[in-house]
């Protein structure tokens, strides 16, 4: 069985043998890890000016970089940034991807239309909307999910590229959801399920993020039907053993791990924390071993390692 | 119900029309701007921030309040200059060097002005020198350091070192917060306060005025 039939056996919910598969949404320490630099950090301001082959090898090492810390840490599946990015730039680094590691991985990338949680600059501006102009921002709504699902209408003509879309906007702090449930049910949860179900018949599976406390709109995120949650954010009070009694019969779940304590703990902390995570979220099939946000820019590779040593040695279904 | 109470009400309901028309109306029926302020204004934005701080309102709803209560100051403050109405003190405010989050920096920022407090908003990505040099310019009593990232936090803990070389860290009250931030983290660093949210960090900021 291939890393990606293990994934999505999981995302599925269905028993596996082995490990318990694990990714991370993001994995910004390349160039320590493996030196090789992140595709997220590269700058193409001459794009359009290199020969279509030149291209390629920038796909090819964007490729590369990808699939070698897969393969280091054991992921199941890659989460890509396209860049340059668009269809072109998401189908040729996929195809590099493909040709290079086959059907080896489960191929993921951005797509979440929804309205995430404002910035400082906006929130004014946006709140307001949702007092006085609830006409306008559901139309526009509408056109992000519309647009959501062109681009996904057209990676889908590209068959075997991508598995699936994770949907990242945030909706949460640590203490609340940002909307009010009623506001949520109202200018996020039809879009979210719609976009969920269209994605679902385009044929791409479907991973829901965000951070922070869910619980007060989990309901409603569930009942989108997305095939996993992800983050499950301990630093937002988000309990894995409560979601995975309440919910584990209905959308599989990643993450959990305590990015906090990865910071700032102490080794036997995290250890702790690693092992609390694959212990509650191995409690039946449906669990997807990561972080609870990404392994992150400034976090100490040490500490990646180190918790995905444990997983390596201890997450394991007897 | 009196007109400030009315205020109270309609500031809570986010009614900026109402909340202006109001204020309007107890300018002409003679009550101060002071007054006003205090028992029609602050008073409606301490008791949203109240609910807020028990998970009763959300976030959009103290925005919606908080945008009535800036309307409704704006009409007051030629009265309050001349009647001689200070804020209640000055605090330097930014998320640290290195972290480009703001909504919980602008949350913290709305709740202190809602309850009196005039704030030097530094923005983002603020480090020691800055903060050191605007507490200097402005007299500034407290100085709130907002990090929403795991790695930037640390950077609060540099801010409050600038200040001691500076000479400034007995005057000044150091308040820090953000997702990742913790009570534990905060004595760590030898910050002055922790707060987990917005309300209560207007409210612990409006303590070290008093005292």
């Amino acid at each position: 069985m291939t890393e990606r039939e293990r994934f999505i056996k999981a995302l599925r919910r269905e028993p596996i043998e082995g490990h318990c598969p694990t990714f991370e949404l993001v994995f910004f320490l390349t160039l320590e890890s493996i030196g090789m630099i992140h595709p997220a950090q590269m700058a193409f301001g001459q794009w359009n000016q290199m020969s279509k082959s030149e291209q390629k090898k920038h796909f090819e090492y964007q490729a590369e970089s990808y699939i070698r810390i897969a393969e280091k840490y054991h992921h199941s599946a890659i989460f890509v940034h396209p860049n340059p990015g668009g269809i072109d730039g998401a189908v040729r680094l996929l195809e590099a991807i493909r040709e290079k590691s086959g059907d080896k991985y489960y191929t993921m990338m951005h797509g979440d239309p929804t309205f995430a949680m404002p910035d400082g600059d906006s929130m004014f501006d946006f709140t307001a909307r949702m007092y006085e102009d609830e006409d306008g921002l559901k139309a526009e709504a509408q056109r992000n999910m519309e647009h959501a699902l062109a681009f996904g209408e057209e990676m889908a003509k590209h068959k075997g590229l991508l598995d699936g879309f994770c949907l990242c906007s945030d909706y949460c702090f640590n203490v609340n959801p940002y909307f009010t449930p009623d506001m949520f049910s109202e200018y996020i949860t039809p879009y979210l399920h719609d976009v969920i179900k269209g994605y679902h018949d385009q044929g791409f599976y479907s991973i829901k993020h965000t951070d922070g406390n869910i619980m007060p709109i989990v309901d409603q995120m569930v009942q989108c039907h997305p095939d996993a949650l992800h983050s499950l954010d301990p630093q937002g009070g988000v309990d894995l053993a409560e979601i995975k009694r309440l919910y584990g019969d209905k959308v599989a779940l990643c993450g959990n791990v305590n990015c906090g304590l990865l910071q700032t703990g102490t080794d036997e902390e995290v250890i702790a924390d690693v092992r609390r995570s694959l212990r509650d979220g191995m409690n039946g099939w449906g669990y997807i071993f990561c972080t609870s946000n990404c392994a992150y820019t400034g976090m100490e590779l040490e500490r990646y390692e180190l918790m995905n040593r444990i997983w390596w040695e201890e997450g394991i279904y007897k | 119900m009196s007109i400030t109470a009315q205020i109270n009400e309609m500031l809570q309901k986010g009614k900026a029309k109402d909340v202006k028309a109001l204020v309007n109306q107890a300018l002409e029926e003679g009550i101060t701007a002071k007054e006003i302020l205090n028992d029609g204004l602050i008073s409606g934005m301490v008791e949203i921030g109240d609910k807020f701080k028990e998970n009763k309102v959300y976030v959009p709803e103290v925005l919606i309040a908080a945008r009535a209560m800036n309307q409704g100051v704006a009409i007051l403050k030629p009265y309050l200059t001349k009647e001689g109405v200070e804020p209640v003190g000055k605090a330097v405010i930014c998320t640290v060097k290195g972290d480009l989050h703001d909504i919980g920096k602008n949350l913290v920022k709305m709740m202190m002005e809602g309850v009196g407090i005039e704030c030097i908003d530094l923005g983002v990505d603020a480090d020691g020198d800055k903060i050191v040099a605007a507490v200097k310019e402005s007299g500034a009593k407290v100085v709130c350091l907002s990090a929403l990232l795991t790695t930037t936090m640390v950077n609060q803990g540099e801010i409050i070192e600038a200040l001691k070389a500076a000479g400034l860290r007995d005057k000044v009250k150091v308040m820090v917060g953000g997702a990742p931030v913790t009570q534990k983290f905060a004595d760590e660093i030898g910050a002055d306060a922790y707060t987990s949210d917005a309300a209560s960090a207007a409210e612990v900021a409006l303590s070290f005025f008093k005292n």
